[in-house]
């Protein structure tokens, strides 16, 4: 067992003993070596089923919006990027800051399922990690395998610009001493560089896949509405038909909900089950918005908000 | 400014969609800008994306 998981798991008994905490959200062993699943523990008892393993890709932020009701505080474990979702959360009044309870958790990088399984027999049932620097050695019960880190890393994890939660209330593990290399928006540059035909032609072809399962709103801790347009029984002007015109509008109507607020955690290109970049959508969002108004990642900060829904004098006004 | 940036990334041509401020008051204001919006959009042709069948 590693330090950070016998650490996370002394700290999560400690505050479910002391009964600071109702609930505690983690990672679990996943139904496969490389897979991890979020637990969702209540009792000092069931701390064992807490992990910490390159694998904890999942984003455990938006849960806290889903279980807001909860009479108790709770407990959540976050990465660096996934820890923006908090303040996220608690920007947009949807849990109060105090209920929260931050279990940070630095990170170097974390490794792609799909990678890992094009390398290795991932049906297994994991033992242990070994990280070997360069190298993991991962131990299942099918055998033992070696990859190489650069070889599987997240491809997100290789632009991160933050490796360090930028909230902890409990830090377990010892900060990582990665460089942050914030984005440069080449890929997004990349396709703002093509002509209309070529841009129309790609964003259809990605749209038209869509099966309109919301999983990318489900995931997304900026997607807290109460109700969400898209749910509408009989929505105005958005139909619930899965077309290529509905669906455009749907992905383009949730990036600009999420413009100035997408805190840039990469989760709805994860669960996306027909593999549409949808980051791209939000990322260029990002980019216009830090370009236009000089904002920081929306969730950097506990203070902030929607550069949208705020007024400066310096703003600029190419409408006038 | 950052819906016009939206749609120009997913394949709109620029032109098409433009926002402007223009007071009750600007009348000329408000006749330019709709006469040079509609020529500027004829020459772009119809806008082939969101229809209905």
């Amino acid at each position: 067992m590693n330090k950070v998981t016998e650490n996370l798991r002394q700290t999560a008994a400690k505050l479910l003993k002391d009964q600071e905490v109702e609930m505690v959200i983690g990672y679990g062993l996943g139904s496969e070596a490389v897979r991890t699943q979020p637990v969702f523990i209540t009792s000092p008892d069931d701390v064992d089923k807490l992990v910490w393993n390159p694998f904890c890709v999942n984003g455990l932020t938006k849960y806290l919006s889903d279980l807001k009701t909860l009479s108790g505080k709770i407990a959540v474990c976050v990465k660096g990027c996934d820890s923006r979702g908090v303040f996220r959360i608690t920007q947009d009044n949807i849990i109060p800051r105090d209920k929260v309870v931050v279990l940070g958790i630095p990170c170097a990088g974390q490794m792609s399922y799909t990678k890992l399984a094009s390398k290795m027999d991932v049906t297994g049932q994991l033992k242990e990690v070994d990280d070997k620097g360069e190298t993991l050695v991962i131990k299942t019960s099918n055998g033992d395998f070696t990859v190489k880190k650069s070889e599987v890393i997240l491809d997100k994890c290789l632009k991160c610009e933050s490796h360090n939660p930028v909230v902890a209330d409990h830090m377990v593990g010892d900060k990582v001493s990665v460089t942050d290399t914030p984005d440069d928006y080449d890929e997004i540059k990349k396709y703002e560089a093509m002509s209309p035909e070529e841009k129309a032609k790609f964003w259809l072809s990605q749209f038209d896949r869509c099966i309109r399962c919301y999983a990318c709103r489900n995931s997304c801790p900026g997607c807290t509405c109460r109700e969400c347009i898209f749910d509408a029984i009989k929505p105005d002007w958005v139909g619930k038909e899965m077309n290529l015109d509905e669906n455009e509008l749907f992905h383009l109507t949730r990036a600009f909900h999420l413009a100035g607020r997408c805190v840039d955690c990469g989760e709805c290109d994860r669960v996306c089950p027909m593999d549409i970049p949808i980051r791209l959508l939000n990322k260029k969002l990002l980019k216009d918005c830090k370009e236009l108004f000089g904002m920081e990642t929306p969730g950097s900060a506990e203070e902030g908000g929607s550069v949208l829904g705020q007024y400066r004098l310096e703003d600029p006004e190419e409408f006038m | 400014m950052v819906l016009k940036r939206l749609l120009e990334y997913v394949g709109y041509e620029p032109g098409r969609f433009k926002a402007r401020w223009i007071s009750g008051s600007e009348g000329q204001k408000w006749a330019d800008t709709t006469k040079e919006m509609t020529e500027a959009i004829k020459a772009l042709g119809p806008n082939k994306r969101f229809k209905k069948d």
